[in-house]
């Protein structure tokens, strides 16, 4: 009998499906991990759960590319989901290096520091959940591995009506602290100038010269 | 009067108008690109994109082991071999050799002279060696360009100076070339001769500055038999060697080792120039004759006896590095004397910077034609070291950890010798390595094309552009070309065999650079009209003011 359970003991830890460890809300194995997944706790705000929302995001280099000076993105960058609603987030890495999709602001106490992240440990996919609360919200999706947020990974997820863009989103906002660039002067930029300066001196002396008339004129009368 | 009034009632709106071109003022030369960033564009070459051919193979001849006036000279298979009619001069001495051989070197008839079996053991004792002093990339008042051209690397033509044997002919290829002659180059040759031999040397000064010859390390009194400066330095001895004189120094070296010879005029100065060499005493063996000199450093063609008996091949390794300051001063004037200010009194040794770093006169990827270090599996190879740079070297060659085994010239007792792959040498140094190529794990990891190179890392740059410095390649025979080039990815050096990479102008991988972004017109011309109004109102008051007076 001991002999026998030990097999089926055997049996289901050599199974796949087994084989990924499972500790409350973190899911991990050789391919990845998954932070925080909560297919079914409701945030306190929320009596059920709104809408079912599946999104499919990309990540790598390749999204990047029509993209000038950045090195990594998603190919979605930008999210929008009523309040209450589950999120089912299927990641993609497209690259042979590891990336992330990971959201930042969730409430602490059911996303142990305020995260969901999928983590993908080179080339896959991988499925995870997460419910948000009902408030209004802008929640800030990046990847954290190193530089890869500065470099183009970044993006935001509007619940309801949301709290306005975050800055830096490839295609969407300006960074807040932009790079300068050279500007391609030549001649024409100066000459335009120039040539600008003299109309607004002539109209001025012009149109002063009128008003100077008329006053005399009204003087003199 | 209402009209005065008038006027100073828009002296406030001036002002108003000047505080608004100034918060309104636009980017004139840079600004930040708003959402998307500018595309990529080429960069502006200031001269056409050329790359050269690694390998011009202009002496294929030359590579094969060949025997010239019965000197029997081991194969070179780099891609600039050495000239063999210059290996059998240098080892017989020019009066040795038959008019082929003169006529196919550029060397004097009284350069090297070898006479006299003092000893009856089947060489010549007595060593009759004249050198000159040349210089490459130095000013000349007929063109703003530098004359003789000698590359280091592509495109770089630093101010040099070199000793060289006694020449004969034209400094340059021939004559419609500014390019020097492959005899005249950096480093100083390598002289070689044999312990006990009685030698002679004879600076004869060519240019146009006081220069002497100083034995470092090698074996010499401190005067001549006659009394002369033997030891060449102008504070204890007799005067420098002044332009068009010569003077001859005397050696009998009782000790056999790697040593140096420098010139020791101004020595900071001089020796950075590039007027120091390796000297190298070989044992004394019966019927011994020495290639005696190695120019350009690099393969020993023809080893000594000694040599001979323990190693497969042997090579001299002489690191050299420039203060690119320092070598502008010999560039920018033909006036000898305010050369002579520039270098000696304005430039500032205290303040250098080495920019360049050459391993036989050339940088990589120049190194890759003329100092590989060839080799086989299970192989026993010499290599003598010298670095003449100021900075220390940290040598390290891929793959191999090799055994010193003579520091400046001394052996170690072999029981104290020590295997490791970063040999150290200070300023002035020699170390001497018995590098062998068997793959047991520890002495080598296999055949390749393993790089070596100095570690202190501002050495495998030319002026902080990587890859470049004494950056080199040790290939194993299976991973050489028929040209003597590396087996290496199709199109790898295409990145930097070009003039454009080093002068900074082409970026790495053929990547673009950052794009410009147009210059915002609405705003510009928005801005030119506010400053015409300020200007046109500035004239109207005051030209209204005047009149109302």
């Amino acid at each position: 009998m001991h002999h026998f359970s030990f097999l089926i003991l055997l049996f289901i830890l050599s199974s796949p499906a087994f084989s990924a460890m499972n500790h409350g809300g973190m899911i991990m194995d050789e391919k990845g991990m998954i932070m925080n997944h909560n297919p079914d706790k409701l945030p306190k705000d929320c009596k059920e759960i709104s809408e079912d929302i599946d999104i499919t995001v990309r990540g790598g280099h390749k999204f990047a590319k029509e993209f000038d000076g950045k090195m990594f993105t998603y190919d979605k960058r930008d999210f929008q989901v009523p309040g209450c609603a589950r999120i089912n987030v299927t990641f993609i890495n497209e690259d042979d290096i590891r990336h992330q999709f990971m959201i930042h602001g969730l409430p602490g106490y059911m996303y142990p520091k305020g995260m969901f992240t999928i983590e993908l440990y080179g080339k896959g996919q991988k499925t995870g959940s997460f419910i948000v609360p009902s408030r209004d919200y802008t929640y800030y999706i990046h990847c954290e591995v190193s530089q890869h947020t500065e470099k183009g990974m970044k993006g935001q997820l509007k619940v309801g009506k949301g709290t306005g863009d975050l800055d830096s989103i490839l295609g969407l906002t300006p960074p807040l602290t932009p790079d300068l660039y050279l500007v391609n002067n030549s001649i024409f930029t100066w000459a335009s100038l120039a040539l600008s300066a003299l109309i607004g001196m002539l109209l001025i002396l012009y149109f002063g010269n009128m008003l100077v008339r008329k006053l005399t004129l009204k003087n003199s009368e | 009067m209402q009209t005065k009034a008038l006027y100073y009632r828009l002296i406030p709106l001036t002002f108003i108008l000047i505080a608004l071109a100034i918060w309104f003022q636009p980017d004139f030369f840079q600004r930040a690109s708003g959402l998307n960033l500018p595309a990529g564009q080429l960069p502006k070459l200031s001269q056409t994109l050329k790359i050269d051919k690694p390998c011009v193979d202009t002496h294929p001849e030359w590579r094969a082991a060949q025997v010239v006036d019965g000197v029997a000279m081991a194969e070179s298979l780099l891609c600039e071999p050495d000239n063999p009619y210059n290996i059998a001069a240098f080892v017989k001495g020019m009066n040795n050799v038959s008019m082929r051989t003169l006529m196919n070197s550029r060397i004097a008839e009284d350069a090297l002279r070898k006479s006299d079996d003092l000893d009856g053991d089947g060489d010549p004792d007595i060593i009759r060696i004249k050198l000159e002093v040349i210089e490459l990339n130095g000013a000349t008042p007929d063109s703003p360009g530098v004359f003789p051209t000698y590359d280091i690397a592509p495109g770089i033509q630093p101010g040099m100076w070199a000793f060289s044997p006694k020449l004969r002919g034209m400094s340059v290829k021939n004559f419609r070339s500014i390019k020097a002659n492959a005899i005249l180059r950096a480093p100083s040759p390598v002289i070689r001769i044999e312990q006990g031999d009685k030698v002679y040397i004879t600076l004869e000064n060519t240019h146009y500055f006081p220069h002497t010859l100083h034995f470092h390390g090698v074996d010499h009194a401190f005067q001549t038999a006659n009394g002369g400066d033997n030891d060449g330095v102008p504070v204890t001895g007799e005067k420098p060697v002044m332009p068009g004189s010569t003077r001859t120094y005397e050696l009998q070296p009782r000790h056999a080792g790697t040593m140096l010879y420098h010139c020791h005029v101004q020595t900071d100065k001089h020796l950075m120039m590039g007027l120091n060499g390796m000297f190298v005493v070989e044992e004394n063996k019966p019927n011994n004759w020495v290639q005696t000199f190695n120019v350009g450093a690099g393969h020993v063609r023809y080893s000594s006896v000694a040599i001979k008996e323990k190693y497969d091949r042997e090579y001299d390794l002489h690191y050299q590095s420039i203060d690119k300051n320092l070598a502008k001063t010999i560039q920018n004037s033909n006036d000898v004397r305010e050369i002579s200010k520039q270098m000696h009194r304005v430039y500032n040794m205290s303040e250098s910077n080495e920019n360049y770093f050459m391993l036989n006169g050339h940088s990589f990827p120049y190194t890759l034609r003329d100092a590989l270090i060839i080799a086989k599996p299970d192989e026993n190879i010499k290599l003598r070291v010298a670095n003449t740079q100021h900075s220390g070297i940290a040598l390290h060659i891929h793959g191999h950890k090799a055994t010193i085994t003579d520091y400046d010239g001394v052996s170690i007792n072999p029981l104290a010798q020590i295997t490791r792959d970063v040999y150290d040498l200070s300023a002035a140094q020699r170390v001497d390595l018995h590098l062998q190529t068997t793959n047991d794990g520890l002495h080598s990891y296999g055949e390749g094309a393993w790089l070596f190179h100095d570690h202190v890392e501002m050495a495998v740059a030319n002026d902080g552009i990587s890859p470049g410095g004494n950056v080199a390649l040790m290939v194993y025979e299976s991973m050489l070309s028929p040209n003597g080039l590396p087996k290496i990815r199709e199109g790898a050096l295409d990145d930097v065999f070009t003039s454009s990479y080093y002068a900074k102008e082409k970026p790495l991988w053929g990547k673009l650079e950052p794009g410009t972004l147009a210059p915002n017109y609405v705003h510009l011309i928005l801005w030119g009209l506010l400053i015409g109004l300020i200007i046109g109102l500035f004239i109207f008051i005051v030209r209204g003011l005047q009149k109302a007076d």
